[in-house]
């Protein structure tokens, strides 16, 4: 079973490491840090809450675009183009499939977000200043997000086009950014508003939680370039974040099991 | 105690009234892809699937192969009812044009093809060194798939459909595309895997590569199995006419000798007609040489595969516009 989900991803891996674009959202990437220096230099001795703030933003936004991106295409691709005729026809199971897919994706994010990491670190060591825990925190809580946004995108792109799905995927993204928000309209809303808050809140992940940073946590204030949260709340939002992956692959291998490939 | 599944006499692909309905996305029409179909494969044989554009050949093999879920009835494939993942161990399939990631060498294909199947990595690169050679690819070991002709493709397609060692080959359309050497050599190798004791189902539009090497045919049109047999059942030995071509110069009068023929062709020196085949060819003969012909050629017709399947198609035609009128 592994060795068919692994044939896959690597394949996947393969397939996405050819995509120009993702070239040019690391070009992207290296210039938003290249742009928190100019930005740090004009402030008043904020260089480093300047690189840590657009960096740690970098690698959420470029990260959670480029998840959406993939997903939304390289399952889709693999119908539309009927690559996928000569794989399900050989003894793999539709789920193991769509799950190596998904590890494919994981391991192209993981390199990318990882390098937009690195450079986030070089910029910050080139202004002099030590790589924090709190960043490394930071970091690999955007790592869960983006991974998580994945699975959002290989769920809708199970069932829908590329088109409708980054835009199904974009919405439950940005809706899961605000779920205080959300959370606020319940209690303070009108009826139909507090209805309609709960039905997003139980239909979205709360991706806030991997963006602490600014945030009453525990009763307290943490953020990015102070106190900061512990390895604990880390490795609680990472089971979030494995649970909706859990949950939204198993939607998605039921729902691809029950499609034609005609 | 045996758990296997139990086998079905020595038919490697058995097929009960098969249905696969579709409905159209926002009118909800109906659309019947089949219609019911029932055949069998036996062991070892060749079976060819013979058809026109959109009579269901193609959604009969991917729901075969399990890519397309059939609506009604049932099909096993070596003992197993589809979709059966331990059926397809033992199943190479080539798809209709083949679409393969186009980044991937032919080597890099079949190692993919191998991994899906479970083969150890020394296994993949035997084997994989031996289809490439086996279809010809050894040339463009080193090219991505991208820059491959369609014929090219083709073998390539081939090659990972022979990846697992098959017991049964299932070929969509395998001549398609390719040109008369490519075809001969598809044939040739289809034949070869018979000698190896496979069974091949194969579909094709070109009924003289049917008729060359099927030990069973099926004529399948709308989405209904027509006839299926061998060939030798399917096509009637009786004489249908008799050919007859004679070398004769151009200023002389055909008529006597054109009249009851159903086909004529006259060039400058020659004439061939078609006689009925209860007609007195001597006759027709004697007054040829009468006129100063010289007798080229005498050969009676009998019915072959393409007049069987363009009557059959005729048929369903008619049966369809005959039920569509009613309705």
């Amino acid at each position: 079973m592994f060795g068919r989900i692994w044939a896959i991803a690597l394949n996947t891996f393969r397939e996405a490491a050819r995509i120009r674009v993702l070239y040019g959202i690391l070009v992207l990437v290296a210039g938003a840090n290249l742009m928190a220096l100019v930005l740090g230099q004009m402030s008043i001795h904020e260089e480093q809450r300047v690189a840590r703030d657009i960096g740690l933003a970098g690698i959420s936004l470029f990260g959670s675009l480029t998840a959406i991106f993939l997903g939304v295409f390289l399952l889709y691709t693999e119908v539309q183009r009927r690559t996928i005729h000569a794989i399900v026809s050989k003894p793999i199971e539709r789920w193991e499939f769509v799950v190596g897919k998904y590890l494919g994706m994981a391991i192209v994010l993981t390199i990318l977000v990882g390098l937009f990491g690195l450079a986030m670190c070089g910029m910050l060591t080139l202004q002099g200043v030590g790589v924090s825990s709190a960043v490394v925190k930071a970091i690999v809580l955007a790592w869960f997000e983006v991974l998580t946004v994945a699975a959002i995108a290989i769920f809708f792109s199970s069932f829908s086009t590329p088109f409708l799905s980054g835009i199904f995927a974009l919405a439950m993204w940005s809706l899961g950014r605000v779920t205080p928000d959300i959370q606020a309209a319940i209690e303070h809303g009108s009826a139909w508003i507090q209805a309609t808050a709960r039905f997003a809140l139980e239909i979205v992940p709360d991706l806030h939680l991997f963006s602490p940073s600014g945030r009453l946590v525990d009763s307290a204030t943490v953020s990015v370039h102070g106190d900061f949260i512990t390895w604990g709340y880390v490795g609680l939002s990472a089971l979030h974040a494995l649970g909706w992956i859990a949950g939204l692959l198993a939607i998605a291998c039921l729902l691809f099991q029950r499609r034609d490939f005609a | 105690m045996f758990s296997g599944p139990v086998p079905e006499t020595e038919n490697v692909i058995v097929v009960r009234d098969l249905q696969k309905t579709y409905r159209t996305p926002f009118r909800r029409r109906k659309v019947e892809a089949l219609r019911g179909i029932s055949f069998q494969v036996e062991r070892g044989h060749i079976f060819g699937f013979v058809g026109p554009n959109g009579a269901g050949k193609t959604t009969t093999i991917r729901t075969l192969m399990g890519l397309i879920r059939p609506t009604g009835g049932s099909a096993t494939i070596l003992g197993h009812a589809i979709p059966s993942r331990a059926a397809r161990f033992k199943v190479g399939f080539l798809p209709e044009s083949p679409y393969f990631y186009d980044y991937l060498t032919i080597g890099e294909l079949l190692d993919l093809a191998g991994r899906l199947f479970g083969l150890e990595a020394r296994e993949r690169k035997q084997r994989a060194d031996q289809l490439i050679d086996r279809v010809g690819l050894g040339r463009a070991r080193s090219q991505s798939l991208k820059k491959f002709s369609k014929g090219m493709l083709q073998r390539a397609g081939l090659a990972q459909a022979l990846m697992n060692d098959p017991e049964l080959v299932v070929l969509d359309e395998p001549t398609s595309g390719l040109d008369p050497i490519g075809r001969k050599e598809v044939r040739d190798l289809i034949l070869e895997l018979r000698d190896q004791g496979k069974t091949v189902f194969f579909s094709s539009h070109i009924l003289t590569d049917i008729e060359a090497i099927a030990d069973q045919v099926a004529i399948v049109a709308r989405g209904s199995l027509q006839a299926s047999g061998t060939p030798a059942e399917l096509v009637k030995r009786t004489v249908l006419g008799i050919d007859v071509k004679v070398r004769l110069a151009a200023d002389v009068g055909i008529d006597e000798l054109t009249a009851g023929a159903s086909h004529v062709r006259r060039t400058a020196d020659e004439l061939a007609v078609t006689l009925a085949a209860d007609a007195d060819v001597d006759a027709w003969l004697a007054a040829a040489h009468a006129k100063g012909a010289r007798v080229v050629a005498v050969e009676p017709r009998h019915e072959t595969l393409e007049d069987l399947f363009l009557r059959q198609i005729a048929g369903a035609d008619a049966a369809s516009a005959a039920t569509e009128g009613r309705v």
